[in-house]
């Protein structure tokens, strides 16, 4: 416990003495911006910011997603959350890429030292949009959950344009969607599927229209049970609940592992006499989703190709 | 503060045949509840089901239902009792193990093992709760004792700051580690989870309770200190130890098998001295059948409200818990 304070504090330190120090780099990098060609204006979740800098030198997001298509397009933002990278993301949390908060919370005196010239967020940081709009144009990203795919392509589009990028864009999106068809085709016979969450020894469901709700909306896995249509939250089950609704297909995603760096195992929630009588059990189809893909990273252009991939893997 | 209660002026003999009558009752209810409690469910279970041996039913009523109402009756028990224990100890009557810090204590702990090794057995973890919630309930009692006054007030005023700045600690860690989502689920007490496999360590804590409910005279007598305590003849420190170990470990248990169960410890006793008195021969099985009751009435709630959904009996407790408490207070009041 002592141990683990000391090495915290010698952290503060060292965010400290960071700190300062990006704060001299910052004003020096401050001409580039206003020399900028004028800007688009983007439409966005809370409105829409009309000196966008095309090309922005000094990009800063929270949002993973954003991060991922960004990597994807071959972009390298400045500024990055604290945040426990998933495998396809960790050179980001080198120190050479400014952390600016975590994801949820900006830090806004890092922020404005860095002098961004682009922020990008999404629904974990919304509320700070209008702090943030004060630093530097900012966008909101947010994924609409009622239409997760059409919001993604039309985010990734923005960025496309944002970056000069459109071309790229539109090749990656047509592969993803190629997939979708392809995926789309088998999982309508593939049996009935059911989504569900594990996290400290509990279990909550997700449905259609939620936030994994990709698999049964976009993928068109059947649905097993009409879990009710919910944005982040799934509902509350027991094991019995599984054994009733008795998937073909059961979508898992372990909480507890997607903040770890374990590999994910074996399931030990689900590792029970109930979910093992079910046909999903029975038929070696309890598909472990990867919780940081899903769970953490969510819609990122290389990302959802690796989530459709891994359905399309589980109804092949 | 519960010396007005109700105090039941017939003679001794014909008040003690009543309030075995009285009991037996009550524990007839509580039985009654079980019942209910292993018919409710997501799956079909039905009595005549079960008589005619379906298999598929017998398999659901004995993996899931049978331990999952053995559960919430051996938590509701001992937590409540681990409640009036902790009350006696404190000579306080707004105190119980999530007050004092003894809860957050045990939350720290399992965090502590699942940071430092995350696929630590169900024993090494509650081994490790029940260390801290040892030491947190420990640091409250000698917090007590060197408190120049023992108002009312201050005590639990003491306990729920010893217990939020060991809450603030354990959300800052959780933070860092990003567990903040799985420390709720910690925190607030669910029985989703229960199957055959999953629960059996709650023995532990009904064999704790045990212990509890038979020395419940001498923590009364501990409570009123040591020179009192060591006039009448008895060991203070063994007696604080002893319960101090019943408590936390009860707290430990209970928290790492389903949760955090809120309120129990502190309504159930409130509850039964308001109704019957400070008799503590008379509080201490009143308190346990009330606290199978409470929490059998609140699972089976939250169990039917969003069917096929649950809601934690966590909320469902702290929601009628509250009302409950403040009927009688001020049902009290006005009488």
């Amino acid at each position: 416990m002592k141990k683990k304070l000391s090495s915290y504090l010698g952290a503060l330190a060292a965010g400290a003495a960071l700190l300062s120090m990006t704060a001299c780099g910052g004003s020096a990098t401050a001409t580039p911006a206003s020399e900028a060609a004028a800007g688009i204006t983007v439409e966005h979740a809370q409105g829409s910011t009309a000196n966008v800098p095309v090309n922005p030198e000094k990009v800063f997001t929270f949002d993973l997603g954003v991060l991922d298509t960004l990597d994807a397009l071959g972009v390298e933002p400045a500024g990055v959350p604290e945040a426990s990278y998933p495998a396809s993301l960790s050179k980001y949390a080198d120190a050479k890429y400014e952390k600016i908060g975590s994801l949820k919370e900006p830090d806004f005196e890092a922020v404005s030292a860095g002098a961004p010239d682009l922020i990008i967020i999404s629904g974990r940081t919304a509320g700070a949009y209008e702090e943030l709009s004060k630093i530097a144009p900012t966008i909101d990203l947010s994924i609409d959950a009622a239409s997760p795919m059409e919001s993604f392509k039309d985010q990734t589009k923005k960025l496309g344009a944002i970056f000069n990028k459109t071309a790229e864009v539109d090749a990656k999106l047509a592969g993803v969607d190629a997939t979708i068809a392809a995926t789309k085709a088998k999982a309508a016979d593939a049996g009935k599927g059911l989504i569900v969450l594990t996290s400290g020894g509990e279990v909550t469901a997700y449905g259609a229209g939620s936030r994994f709700g990709l698999i049964h909306d976009v993928l068109g896995v059947p649905t097993a049970a009409d879990v009710k249509a919910d944005g982040s939250h799934g509902e509350s089950v027991s094991f019995e609940y599984i054994k009733q609704v008795n998937p073909d297909l059961l979508y898992v995603i372990n909480r507890d592992t997607a903040i770890g760096s374990e590999a994910a195992g074996a399931n030990p929630v689900l590792d029970n006499e109930l979910v093992r009588s079910t046909n999903a059990a029975k038929n070696n189809k309890i598909i472990s989703l990867d919780p940081a893909a899903w769970y953490i990273v969510g819609y990122g252009l290389n990302n959802v190709e690796a989530m459709v991939n891994a359905v399309a893997d589980s109804v092949a | 503060m519960t010396t007005t209660a109700v105090r039941t002026v017939a003679p001794v003999s014909r008040g003690r045949a009543r309030q075995y009558a009285g009991l037996v009752a009550a524990a007839a209810v509580v039985l009654a509840l079980a019942a209910v409690s292993m018919f409710v469910g997501v799956s079909d279970v039905s009595l005549p089901a079960l008589l005619a041996g379906d298999p598929a039913a017998v398999d659901i009523f004995w993996i899931s239902r049978v331990p999952r109402t053995l559960a919430v009756i051996l938590a509701g028990m001992s937590v409540a009792v681990a409640g009036l224990i902790m009350q006696l100890m404190a000579r306080n009557r707004f105190v119980e193990p999530s007050t004092v810090g003894t809860v957050e204590s045990a939350t720290l702990g399992i965090l502590v093992v699942t940071v430092a090794i995350p696929t630590a057995p169900i024993l090494l973890r509650m081994g490790v709760a029940s260390v801290f919630a040892v030491i947190g309930t420990a640091l409250f009692l000698a917090i007590l004792r060197r408190l120049p006054t023992r108002n009312t007030l201050l005590i639990p005023l003491v306990g729920i700051m010893l217990g939020g700045v060991i809450a603030a600690v354990t959300t800052f860690f959780a933070y860092r580690f990003d567990l903040l989502q799985t420390l709720s689920n910690w925190m607030i007490g669910d029985f989703s989870g229960v199957l055959r496999g999953r629960y059996e360590l709650l023995w532990i804590v009904a064999a704790l309770m045990l212990v509890g409910l038979l020395a419940a005279d001498r923590f009364t007598v501990a409570g009123m200190g040591e020179d009192f305590t060591t006039n009448l003849g008895l060991n203070y420190n063994r007696t604080m130890r002893l319960g101090l170990v019943i408590v936390s470990l009860i707290s430990a248990v209970v928290v790492t098998t389903v949760g955090a169960v809120p309120f129990l410890g502190l309504v159930v006793p409130n509850i039964v001295s308001l109704l019957f008195g400070d008799n503590l021969r008379r509080a201490v099985p009143w308190t346990a059948v009330f606290g199978a009751g409470f929490v059998l009435v609140c699972d089976i709630l939250g169990r039917t409200i969003r069917y096929p959904y649950e809601v934690p009996v966590g909320m469902v407790m702290a929601v009628v818990g509250a009302i409950l408490f403040l009927v009688l207070i001020l049902r009290k009041r006005n009488a």
